[in-house]
């Protein structure tokens, strides 16, 4: 069944194109890779399936809603409650602590504190940073960063998860470490994922990968695993 | 390093770093425009004990006795003056570390990439001054409107030494200079960053509470002593009441503003055990975090509010004065020609007026901290927006933040200002042989106190606009 989907969706940043009419469909609990070269609108085409920007043309649906015709206030609460949104770096709340941060979105949610922390406190171990659960950002490594902000996407148990390069900014170890469980925990939750990356190996963790160029599919139909090969999981 | 060189370095930038020279430069202009006004009155010549001048419009330049305490009042518009340009250095500062980081990376020494930092706030100054200079001589012939009977509104026909003139427009960019060495003491600049030395482990105790009160005590003490040496058909000496009265207040003055530390984090704790909504949440954390940030952004606002509290128990009792004067005018009315001319109470007016702009001034310095905040935090407030959360929520942890410690520190600032002036006027007034008992003007004390509470949630209301920009999905783009 399809959760996602785009039709012809264009975008542009002043006079310049960034997406020049995608069309893609993704399914539920799939895990799909938007891959390509750095300009190619994989970014731009996360965040109007998202809901962060409105396409200048083209329909976004979510199931049967035009997410593209909602107003900010409407796709907001969709991104709060729906979706999680999972960014390279500079995501996580200075000043909270790690715990607190996973539990911001069930707060804003409107759950109980002591009840948003035992989830939070819980997803914080589902991930293996459950020692950092009172630390703040600043003393954390980058690879627990990621991890707490993987938790804080999750903790809402969305039914889409979008993810920005979320590997960008860990080494070549850390990153896997992260992929695997997150990839194990979207699979036990049945969470669907677009996951930008320009990495094969990221992109390897993905049941399908949608290439892009030039803010168009790529007609070559050629990914990242396609060319370098699919990663063993 | 070649002075040209440093000069280029200091000076080239970003439109942010451009705006903090802009902001500096503006902020050295008005406080060498007030010390000149202030050396100005300082140099209208002594014809003698008590004699006035008979030049000027205003008593408050025309008395000997009275110019000391203008010039005095013309200094302190300086601190929020001052205050203002404290909040502009901090002005992009993340920027400024990525440009002295990318200095040492193209190989500068730790040393020349502090003094390429200091060299911007100076020169910043040096402009500042001279420009302020420019506008002091370019006022004077177009404020020098002599009345029908020649007397002129303001000081315009004597001028500083020029000696006075040069030490300021050196001293304060020197003074600037060395202020931003001073802020950068625990800064080290490598070519990956800036790393700033934590200063802090321990969360701030109430000690300033003893500063406050050791002024109090200071203050306190100057009535009894000058009943003490009147009991002796004498006066205290000079050197005696002077550092009591000005030390107390400055100790009184400085407790309220170290004391707000400990009032942030303890509001900080306090709304983290009982708030309930995310805002409150974060509004909480960031307070505990950096308790200081209060004291460094309300301190100018505070020392206004203790002021003008001081100023508000001041007017109480010159109004009780005219009051008793005005009963007595009704009674002898042979004796008096009744008048609705009264010197202290228009003297009152001005100092209200100084204080009013110096609140102005303070809120300046609030809403450059507040944007700056904002567009320092702009990532991690872009990210939480596509997340969904509101940026209702976002603005209201910001007006927590900066409200939650500002009003009980605004209280307490009022009741300092209060106790500093209140016990040296006494529990009655006596004027024309009538008397009558003090009252404190509480109206016009809280009036000073809402006042500074708006001023604050103006400049956060207004520091808010810079929240959808820096919420926009730019900032997570990775580049």
């Amino acid at each position: 069944m399809t959760i996602l989907r785009a039709r012809g969706v264009v975008k542009s940043y002043g006079l310049t194109p960034a997406l020049r009419g995608v069309t893609i469909d993704v399914a539920e609990g799939e895990i799909v890779a938007v891959t390509g070269p750095s300009g190619c609108g994989k970014s731009t085409l996360l965040h109007c399936l998202a809901g962060i920007l409105r396409p200048d043309a083209g329909e976004v649906l979510y199931g049967e809603h035009r997410l593209d015709t909602w107003s900010e206030k409407m796709r907001a609460r969709l991104r709060r409650t729906e979706f999680g949104v999972l960014f390279q770096f500079g995501q996580l709340v200075a000043e909270l602590t790690a715990a607190e941060n996973v539990a911001l979105p069930l707060l804003l949610a409107g759950t109980g504190r002591r009840e948003a922390r035992t989830a939070a406190v819980q997803w914080l171990d589902r991930l293996g940073v459950a020692d950092v659960a009172d630390t703040r950002p600043g003393e954390m490594s980058g690879g627990q960063q990621q991890r707490c902000a993987t938790a804080r996407a999750l903790v809402a148990e969305p039914r889409v998860l979008f993810a920005d390069e979320p590997t960008g900014s860990l080494d070549s170890r850390t990153s896997e470490q992260l992929l695997g469980e997150l990839v194990r925990v979207v699979r036990d939750q049945r969470t669907t994922v677009v996951l930008i990356t320009h990495d094969a190996t990221v992109a390897g963790y993905a049941d399908r990968e949608v290439a892009l160029r030039d803010g168009e599919l790529d007609p070559s139909g050629l990914g990242l695993t396609a060319i370098q090969g699919r990663h063993k999981r | 390093m070649k002075p040209s060189s440093l000069l280029r370095l200091a000076l080239a930038g970003s439109r942010t770093d451009g705006l903090r020279v802009a902001l500096t430069a503006v902020s050295a202009a008005l406080a060498t425009l007030v010390i000149l006004a202030a050396l100005t009155v300082i140099a209208i010549p002594e014809l003698g004990d008590r004699v006035n001048n008979e030049r000027y419009v205003n008593a408050l330049l025309d008395e000997p006795g009275l110019r000391g305490g203008t010039a005095i009042t013309l200094i302190l518009l300086t601190i929020p003056i001052l205050a203002l340009a404290g909040q502009c250095a901090r002005l992009g500062a993340p920027a400024r570390d990525r440009r002295l980081a990318g200095f040492r990376l193209a190989g500068a020494s730790p040393g020349q990439a502090l003094l390429i930092a200091i060299a911007e706030t100076g020169v910043a100054a040096l402009l500042g001054s001279g420009a302020g200079t420019a506008v002091y001589f370019a006022a004077r012939p177009l404020l020098d409107l002599p009345g029908p009977d020649g007397r002129l509104p303001l000081p315009t026909d004597v001028l500083p030494s020029p000696v006075a003139i040069t030490v300021i427009l050196v001293a304060l960019p020197l003074v600037a200079a060395l202020a931003a060495a001073a802020l950068l003491r625990r800064v080290v600049i490598g070519p990956l960053g800036v790393v700033r030395q934590a200063r802090r482990t321990r969360p701030p105790l109430p000690w300033p509470g003893a500063l406050i009160l050791l002024g109090l005590i200071g203050t306190g003490s100057v009535l009894p002593i000058w009943r003490w040496y009147e009991a002796r058909q004498s006066q205290p000496p000079d050197w005696l009441i002077v550092p009591i009265a000005f030390g107390g207040a400055l100790c009184a003055i400085l407790g309220v503003i170290l004391g707000t530390g400990w009032i942030s984090y303890t509001t900080g704790r306090l709304l983290h055990r009982f708030g309930r909504r995310p805002s409150v949440l974060l509004a909480a954390r960031r307070l505990t975090t950096d308790p200081w940030h209060g004291g460094r952004t309300f301190a100018a606002l505070l020392a206004c509010v203790i002021v003008g509290a001081g100023a508000a128990c001041m007017r109480g009792y010159f109004q009780i004065m005219r009051n008793l004067e005005l009963a007595e005018m009704v009674d002898d009315s042979g004796r008096f020609v009744p008048s609705t001319d009264n010197f202290y109470l228009a003297t009152m007016n001005l100092v209200d007026l100084a204080i009013v702009v110096a609140l102005v001034i303070a809120a300046g310095g609030l809403l450059v901290a507040v944007g700056e905040g904002i567009v320092s935090r702009r990532r991690a407030y872009a990210a939480l927006v596509a997340s969904g959360v509101p940026r209702g929520v976002l603005a209201r942890s910001i007006l927590w933040q900066a409200l939650a410690p500002v009003v009980p520190s605004v209280v307490l600032a009022l009741v300092v200002g209060t106790q500093l002036v209140g016990p040296t006027i006494g529990d009655e007034v006596q004027n024309y042989n009538r008397s009558a008992p003090y009252v404190l003007p509480l109206d016009t004390i809280a009036t000073y106190g809402v006042l500074a509470v708006a001023a604050v949630a103006a400049a956060v209301g207004v520091g808010l606009l810079f929240l959808r920009g820096s919420t926009a999905v730019e900032e997570l783009r990775t580049g």
